[in-house]
Order: C-alpha cells, then structure tokens, then sequence
C-alpha cells in the first residue's frame, strides 16, 4: 500500500501528462480528422474516412509534399551519415588541434533552426547572397545558381542547411561509437599486419552498425518533422517545389482552415513516425531480453 | 626505395587528412564568419555586397535589433527556465521509479512515456491550440510553460532512468534497510547522486526549448508573449534587405546557447548520446 502511494507519488505527474498531452491529444486528432471541421468555434460534423480518401486520391499537393518529404529525407540522410562518419574517423586518427575540430564541427548544433534558416535563407540569395557574391569575387560567376528562387533547387538548398546544422549529430555518435571499439581488436589487427586504411574499413567500419541505426532512425525523426527550416527559408515554394507534410499541415490547418484535413495529415505523420522508430524499440526489447 | 615511397605516401595522406578537415571547417564556419562580417557593417557599407570583409565596425546593429528582441528574449528566458525546471524534476522522480522500484508493466509504461519524445508535433497540434484555448492558456506563460513540461518529460525521464541505472541498487537498498522510504532514499540519496545527470538533462531541456519554434508560433501572438525564436523570424518580415540587423539579431538570440556549448560541450554531449544511443 505504501509503496504504491510512492510509486504515484513518482509517476503520477509524468503519467497525467503523457496520457492527457501525447496519448489524449493523439485521439483527439484522429476524432478531428473524421469531421469536416472548417470553422473556427465550430466541431464539424462526422464524415469518416473522407478526409484521408481526399489527401490520397485527389489532393496533388499532399502527394508533392509526401514526394518532397522524401526527397529531403534521402538528401539530407544520404550526406550526413557519410559526412559524419569520415569526420569521426579523422577525429578518431593522430591529429593537430583535435578539440577543436570538434568544437567547429558540432558548433551548428547550438543554432536554433529558426537562425540557421534566417542565415541559409540570405546565403542562398540570388542577387545579394553570399554564395553568388563569392562565386563572383572567385571570377565563377557563370556558376551562380538562382538558388531557393528556383522550383529544381529550393529542396536541395534546404538540405544544405539540414546537413549544415545537424551532421555534428552523427558525427558525435560515431565518435562515441568508434571510441567504442575496444583497443585489443585494433592491436590485433594492427599485429596481423593490416594498414591504418584496412583497420578503418575492416574492423572499425563494420562495427558501427548500431550507430548507423541510431543515427538513421533520429535523421528520419527529424527529416519527417522538420519545419522551422523549410518554413522560413522558402515557406514550401516556390510554387510547391519544397513543400513537405509539416509545411503542408501547417498551411492546411492554419491558413486555409481546414481543421478536419490537417489533423488527418497529422495522423498521417504520427504513423510515418511509428514505423520509423519501430527498429529502435525492437532493438531496445531485445536487449531487455539478453 | 621502398621507404621513401612509404613516406611521401604518408605524406600525401596526410595532406588529405587535413584537406578534409579544412573543407569540413570552412564549411561550418563560413556561414558562422559571414554572419558576424555583415553584422559589424554599417547600412553604406552593406552596399558593396556581403563578401567584403568589414572596414567600418559598428555595433549599432547589436543594439536597435536588441531593442526589436528584448522582450521576446525575456519572455523565452522565463518560460525556459521554468519548463526546464519542471520537466527535469518531473524525468527525475519518474526515472528513479522505473529504475529503482519494480512495478507490474514498468516496462511498457516505460515505453508508452519515452514514444512521447519521437512524436511529430503535428499529430498533437490540433488539439493542443484549441486545449490552450479553452483552458484560457493560449498566449500565455503558463501554456508554454505546461507544453514544452508536457512534451519534455518523455526525454527527461529517459536521461534520468538512464542515468540512475548506473547508481549501484545498493546504495538504495541500504537506505531502505536503515528506515528510509523511497521517497526519503530518492531526496536523500539518489538526488545529490544525480546531480552530474541533472546537470546534462538541465542543458539538454534548456537547449531544445529555447530554440524550439512552432509551439511558440502557434500558441503565442502578443509581443508579451512571443518566444525569441518567433521575434527572431518576424525580423526576417519586417526589415527586408537589412541583413546587418538581421544578422546581428539572430547571433544575439543564439549567444545563450552558444555559451553553454562552449562551457559545457562535454555535458552536451552526453546529453545528446544519452538521449538518442540508449533511446
């Protein structure tokens, strides 16, 4: 008896708003996104389905969102885990000034999202951006690019700056993951005769399996969810070349007002993230059962 | 032979090595240096585009565009703290629980909580603008504050069980023997115990919610409400072209958080790895 009071004395607080703010709020979206809720002090009434039957067969920008969604996932995940990776490694060789290499490489992790796109926004300028401009000073100025103003490069300027701010993340966990590779194995390797280069792609590489999944799972995480950048920078234009679903769900709730439509896209999003983090879990349970 | 081809082999991967790292640095930092450049420039000298290396250093900048974000700045200060506070408390009597105390499904409750920090924030969104509204709490301290606790203790407790695991039970079940409660072991022990751990949590929460952006835009409007991070985009509307202000702008807003990194990277980082290897 007692210690059941203690354990609601511990758990009750995180319990109530877990339960009321993740789980309660989870079912009063997919309650939403049953209506057709349109006006704003109004519920809508209840239509079903009807809303995600709209989003997949008529609704052309969601299917531009979804396919943007993915575009940035595999340009953003497809460089930062190679980037982090061979960052790490050269951290983790014989180098001059290691600290602060490190310090460099994760610096763009203090930025928020919302000052690393105000600067990308400005680098990636056409006529007064930085990048133009230096491409000019370098006498390249036949390589200058209209950048975020142009429908084929607006996503790909917004994954420069998602792998800008975010690939000290995989670096610092395969850093932590190749510290990880106890010294014996390296040694023996290094007895046996392999080179510096066959210790890294051999031994050291191949281990760092759990940190790729780590580091692949919060990439998807972040790349399924990511806003502020997308938002700011090109606010989904131009046109609807960088639109993603958060950006969609945005516009669709909060400008257009169709409350029913962007909770369904939400639901929407809240299933991509379950089947995203699922590998972690099942990862998890299973070193529960070791 | 053999040798001097061994070297100038070495050599040459080594001139690599740092090859790559320069590009690595100049690639972090480049946008970092022009953002201080153009800061420092006066209106004239942002004419002669924003390469140019600054002549004429004025810190004018730092003070209209600090004017522009000083409340917004309070009003993140204020509520960081608070929520920081309130969701590390809370992740640590939680995590204590599902680290030392066995309880039925502890487990899967355990589960349940720690899905709360891989959401998107979108599949709540809804229903959190209109829970706000109804309860009187949208555009105020108290809604953000309650929001970013709601959606913070899912990762607190995480760090805290994470941490507490590597306390020794011991320690614990030697205070219980002397009389202790769980209650009084966890004020007495296990809390000082955990000081480095909240310590990590602290600036982990810290980090995140000072530069967190679309609870603040969708819960917030007034100017006595608005989080930096808002303050800091609304800039980017309201004076077009005056890069120098926005610039100088936003390095204010980072500068919290940039000094944290650099006193506490180590804390940082394990923050980081213990939120997301363990998760």
């Amino acid at each position: 008896m007692k210690k059941k009071m203690e354990l609601l004395f511990f758990l009750l607080p995180v319990i109530v708003l877990v339960a009321l703010f993740v789980y309660g709020f989870i079912g009063w979206s997919f309650y939403t996104s049953q209506t057709d809720w349109k006006v704003i002090g109004e519920t809508g009434k209840y239509v079903g389905f009807e809303n995600y039957k709209i989003l997949f067969s008529r609704d052309r920008t969601f299917k531009k969102a979804l396919f943007n969604t993915l575009k940035l996932s595999a340009i953003f995940i497809g460089c930062t885990i190679p980037l982090g990776l061979i960052l790490a490694i050269l951290l983790d060789l014989d180098i001059v000034a290691k600290k602060a290499f490190r310090i460099v490489f994760l610096l763009p992790l203090s930025f928020s999202f919302v000052a690393s796109a105000s600067m990308w926004f400005w680098m990636f300028s056409p006529e007064i951006g930085v990048i133009n401009s230096f491409l000019k000073l370098l006498g390249l100025g036949f390589l200058e690019q209209p950048w975020i103003t142009s429908g084929d490069q607006s996503v790909f300027c917004i994954a420069v700056a998602y792998i800008w701010q975010f690939s000290g993340f995989a670096t610092l966990v395969y850093y932590a993951g190749i510290s990880g590779v106890s010294e014996d194995i390296r040694e023996a390797a290094r007895i046996d005769g392999a080179t510096r280069f066959q210790e890294y792609w051999r031994i050291v590489i191949p281990m760092q399996k759990p940190a790729t999944l780590t580091v692949l799972v919060i990439l998807l995480m972040y790349s399924l969810k990511v806003f502020d950048l997308v938002w700011l920078m090109t606010g989904g234009g131009p046109g609807k070349s960088s639109e993603v679903l958060s950006t969609f769900m945005y516009k669709t709730t909060f400008s257009r007002n169709f409350f029913g439509r962007g909770a369904a896209i939400g639901i929407i999003m809240f299933i991509v993230s379950l089947i995203i983090i699922l590998p972690f879990f099942i990862r998890r349970g299973e070193s529960d059962y070791e | 032979m053999n040798n001097r081809i061994g070297r100038n082999g070495k050599w040459l991967t080594k001139t690599i090595i740092y090859l790559v790292l320069f590009i690595a640095v100049f690639f972090y930092v480049f946008p970092i240096y022009s953002a201080v450049n153009t800061s420092l420039k006066t209106n004239e000298e942002l004419k002669y585009g924003p390469v140019r290396v600054v002549k004429d250093i004025t810190l004018a900048n730092y003070s209209s565009s600090f004017e522009k974000i000083r409340r917004p700045m309070l009003n993140t200060i204020i509520f960081t703290v608070f929520a920081t506070a309130i969701s590390s408390i809370l992740g640590a009597m939680s995590g204590f629980a599902f680290s030392k105390m066995s309880f039925k499904f502890s487990n899967i409750i355990l589960l349940f909580v720690v899905l709360g920090f891989y959401i998107a924030p979108q599949s709540i969104l809804i229903p959190l603008v209109r829970f706000m509204g109804n309860t009187g709490l949208y555009d105020t301290y108290a809604g953000l504050i309650l929001t970013h606790t709601a959606y913070g203790v899912p990762i607190t407790t995480l760090l805290f069980k994470n941490y507490f695991d590597t306390i020794p039970d011991q320690l614990m079940e030697s205070a219980r023997i002397d009389g202790c409660s769980n209650i009084g072991s966890f004020f007495r022990i296990a809390l000082p115990l955990a000081l480095p751990g909240f310590a990590v949590v602290a600036i982990f929460q810290f980090t995140n919610i000072w530069n967190e952006y679309l609870y603040g835009l969708t819960l917030t409007n007034g100017v006595e409400s608005i989080p930096l991070t808002v303050a800091i985009a609304n800039l980017k509307g309201t004076t077009v072209a005056a890069w120098n202000m926005q610039m100088a702008g936003l390095l204010i807003s980072i500068l919290p958080v940039l000094m944290m990194y650099l006193l506490f990277m180590e804390l940082i980082v394990k923050g980081l790895l213990m939120g997301s290897v363990k998760g």
